[in-house]
Formats: structure tokens, sequence, C-alpha cells
């Protein structure tokens, strides 16, 4: 309907120029635009009632859904941004005492000893430093050796031994770090037997450990 | 206030990190001994970092006691006397001209004065222990000599020796073994260690000391028949 006017007829619609402001020859046909568009403002409109009550249902739903979700609203104001202003008020010797402090923390937290491998769950020959070392025990008439050292938290069930047929001899293969280390054989679980091969040392509760040296060449008994 | 509060800031630094400590120790204990004898392991290894020791090798030994089945009061017993070791061996290794050993040459040192050697012996062996040679090894090897039979004075003469020739580390940590083979032969670990250091006099760096120069023949083993 408004397609045909002049632009600045159009942008008197628009509120962007009164009537004053348009030139005399168009004064006369802003003057019928707004006559047509006032008639059109004033006519009653009147809604369907079924259009009523959808959006009447569509408000009830969204309060309801509001007072009713509290983890929304708590997530809401938990993630709604806001601007915080932290003003610290410090010492520099603070600074430097605190960073201190963390650092010796950080420093005793690295230098813990790092869990000494257990053999049994090892990938074997992939270890750095580590040499594959072969445990062999003659235990006729045991059902069950292992072997349990400083290699592996004195852990009696995580080094088991394999028996080599019905000979007696039991057999275990693990991978070891380089360095010195104590063990002892266990058989059934509770018995504790030195390695009749191996030098050994006094394990400071009146019995013995043996003591294997492992090199990057191989393990020294 | 600003005088209290450096040191107050340090102390708790301090504190906050060996308090890191003592839930370390507590978690390898956990469930390993009863909570007495964890309280009293927990108290000696307390006593021990504060005195700049390593507290793993206590823990160890008390896992190792409650492994065996050790009752609770040996346990603690053995921990007790193991930091008292620690303690001379720290002393024996600073002797030597090592202020601030690290924790595994404290250990050798221990293990050292646990078969028998002095904490005189164990300043002297860390004195000769220079570049290539680890202490933590040279004293774990004279150990292990010494409870294979060898006396204190013959296995520090020993290794001292194995050192002075430029043997090399692997070699010196397959001299218990030779005593062995040695003893195996029917000779004492004193003839064996012997044997073994008259060896180690002539044979170039890296050799094993029953090595013979090219052209000479190799002496003939007593003990074979």
């Amino acid at each position: 309907m408004t397609t045909g006017y002049h632009p600045l007829v159009k942008r008197l619609l628009d509120g962007e120029l009164s009537l004053a402001e348009l030139p005399p020859e168009l004064r006369a046909e802003g003057e019928e635009a707004l006559r047509l568009v006032g008639a059109a403002d004033r006519a009653p409109v009147a809604l369907s009632p079924a259009l009523e009550e959808r959006v009447m249902a569509a408000v009830r739903h969204a309060a309801s859904s509001h007072t009713a979700s509290l983890g929304n609203r708590a997530w809401r104001w938990l993630n709604t941004p806001r601007d915080v202003e932290l003003r610290l008020r410090v010492r520099p010797w603070t600074v430097w005492a605190g960073a201190l402090a963390a650092a010796a923390a950080l420093a005793l937290l690295l230098g813990r000893p790092a869990p000494q491998p257990v053999p049994g769950t090892q990938a074997r020959g992939g270890m750095r430093d580590s040499v594959l070392v072969r445990f062999v025990l003659y235990a006729p008439g045991a059902h069950r050796v292992a072997v349990a050292g400083t290699f592996n938290q004195w852990d009696r069930g995580a080094a088991p031994l394999v028996p080599a047929g019905k000979s007696g001899v039991w057999t275990t293969t693990l991978a070891l770090p380089v360095g010195q280390h104590q063990y002892a054989f266990v058989v059934d679980g509770a018995r504790w037997v030195v390695d009749p091969g191996a030098p050994a040392v006094d394990d400071g509760f009146g019995r013995r450990n043996s003591v294997v040296a492992v090199t990057a060449r191989g393990a020294q008994l | 206030m600003r005088i209290i509060g450096v040191p107050l800031t340090i102390v708790l630094g301090v504190t906050f990190a060996g308090g890191l400590a003592a839930q370390d120790v507590q978690a390898r204990l956990d469930r390993r001994l009863s909570p007495e004898v964890q309280r009293a392991v927990q108290g000696i290894a307390a006593d021990a970092a504060a005195h700049g020791l390593p507290v793993d090798p206590l823990v160890q030994k008390a896992i190792e006691g409650a492994a065996k089945g050790v009752p609770g009061d040996r346990v603690i017993a053995a921990v007790r006397a193991l930091a008292g070791r620690l303690g001379q061996a720290m002393a024996a290794v600073r002797d030597a001209g090592v202020a601030a050993p690290a924790g595994d040459v404290v250990e050798g040192g221990a293990d050292a004065l646990n078969a028998g050697f002095s904490g005189h012996q164990v300043s002297d062996l860390v004195r000769v222990s220079r570049p290539p040679y680890d202490p933590a090894l040279t004293l774990r090897v004279a150990a292990t000599l010494s409870a294979l039979g060898v006396p204190t004075t013959q296995a520090l003469q020993l290794v001292e020796g194995m050192i002075s020739a430029g043997r090399s580390p692997s070699d010196l940590l397959g001299l218990p073994g030779q005593v062995q083979t040695g003893v195996a032969r029917g000779a004492t670990p004193a003839q064996a260690a012997a044997g073994l250091a008259r060896a180690a006099g002539g044979a170039p760096p890296g050799r094993l000391p029953d090595w013979v120069p090219p052209g000479q023949r190799k002496p003939r083993n007593q003990h074979k028949p």
C-alpha cells in the first residue's frame, strides 16, 4: 500500500521527518498517507481465542519451569559472568617467601622416590636402565614360590616363580633396575629362604637377605 | 609483625612440605603395619628427615619387616637401628668432604657400617670414590664383600685397589660374584679376595681381574683338579 509513496513521505511515516519538513508539493501526499496509516492503527484487532490460549499456556509453562528448576537457576547464577575487583596489598618479601615455600613443597613432591616397578607388570626388555635377571630356586615339594625384595616393595605376590616341570626347580625372569638389590624367596607364602647362589647380608630381623648386583652387562651374584 | 613474618612464612612452608612427606610415609605404611607401629615408624622417619637423612630406607625396612611377619616391636627396633646407622653414615660421609651427600650414598654407608666397617673406613672409601665411581656403589660392594666373609680391611684394600687400577664400575660390582666363585672352588673368602687384588694390580682399565696380557700364560687355577 505504501509502495507508491515518495521516499520523503515514507520517512514521514517512519517518524524521521515532520509534515512541515516536507517540500510543499509533497505535503498533500504526506497528509493523505498519515490519514490512511492512522486509520489502520486505530482499527481494532481481534485475536482468536485459540491463539490467546496458546500464548498464555506458554507463559504459564515458562513461569512454572523457572520456579521448579532450582538447579538451573543456581547454574545460571554460577555461570553468569560478573566483574570482580580483587585488590591485594602485599609486601614483596611475603611473595618471595610464599614462592620459596611452594618451591620447597614442589621439590619434595618431585623428589619422592618413584614407586618401584613391579616386575610382573612391566614389559620385559622395555625398561630403560633395566636388566633381565633370572631367579632360580630348587624347592622340591613346594606348592608356591615367589621372590620379594627391595625391587618390588617386598610384595610376596608380585613375582611368582614358575615350576620347570616336576624337577623341583622354580624360575622367573624379572627386569631389575641397575644397582644392588636385596631379596629372598618366599616358599608356600610363609617361609623366607635366601638364595643359595648369592651373597647374603643381615636383614636386621635376625635373618638374611640375598644380594644381587645388576650392571648394564647383566646381573652379578 | 614484619620481624616474625619471614620466619613464620618459612616455617609454614617447611611444615607444609614436611606434612606432605609424613603423608607419603603414612600412605606407604598403611594397611601393612598396625597403627602403633606405623606411628612409631613415622616418628623415627620424621626425626630422620629433620636431620637430613633419607627416609626411604626406613620405610623399606618397615615394609620388609611387615612382609616377613616380624613382630611390631622388632620392626621398630630394626628401623630405629637403621636410622642410627644412617646418622653415623651421614657423619662419616661428611668427614670425607661431601657436604650434602645424596640419600643413596648415606644408605650405602649404613650398609657398610652394618657389615662391620668403621666410620673411618667409610670416610676413606668415599674419599677415593671420585667419578666415575659412585660412592654408593663402592660402599655397597665393600659391604657385600664383608658379608661374604672377606675381612673389612682386605675388602677395603681390594675395592680401593680396583679404583686405583682404573677398573670400570661394572668390574667393581662383579667382585662379590668373583669372590663367591673362588670360594666355590675351595678358597677362603680372604684367599679369593687376595687373588683378585693381585690380579687387579696388573690388568689394564676395563679388563677383568683375571685378564692376562697377550703372550703370557694364564696362571693355573690351583682350585681346579
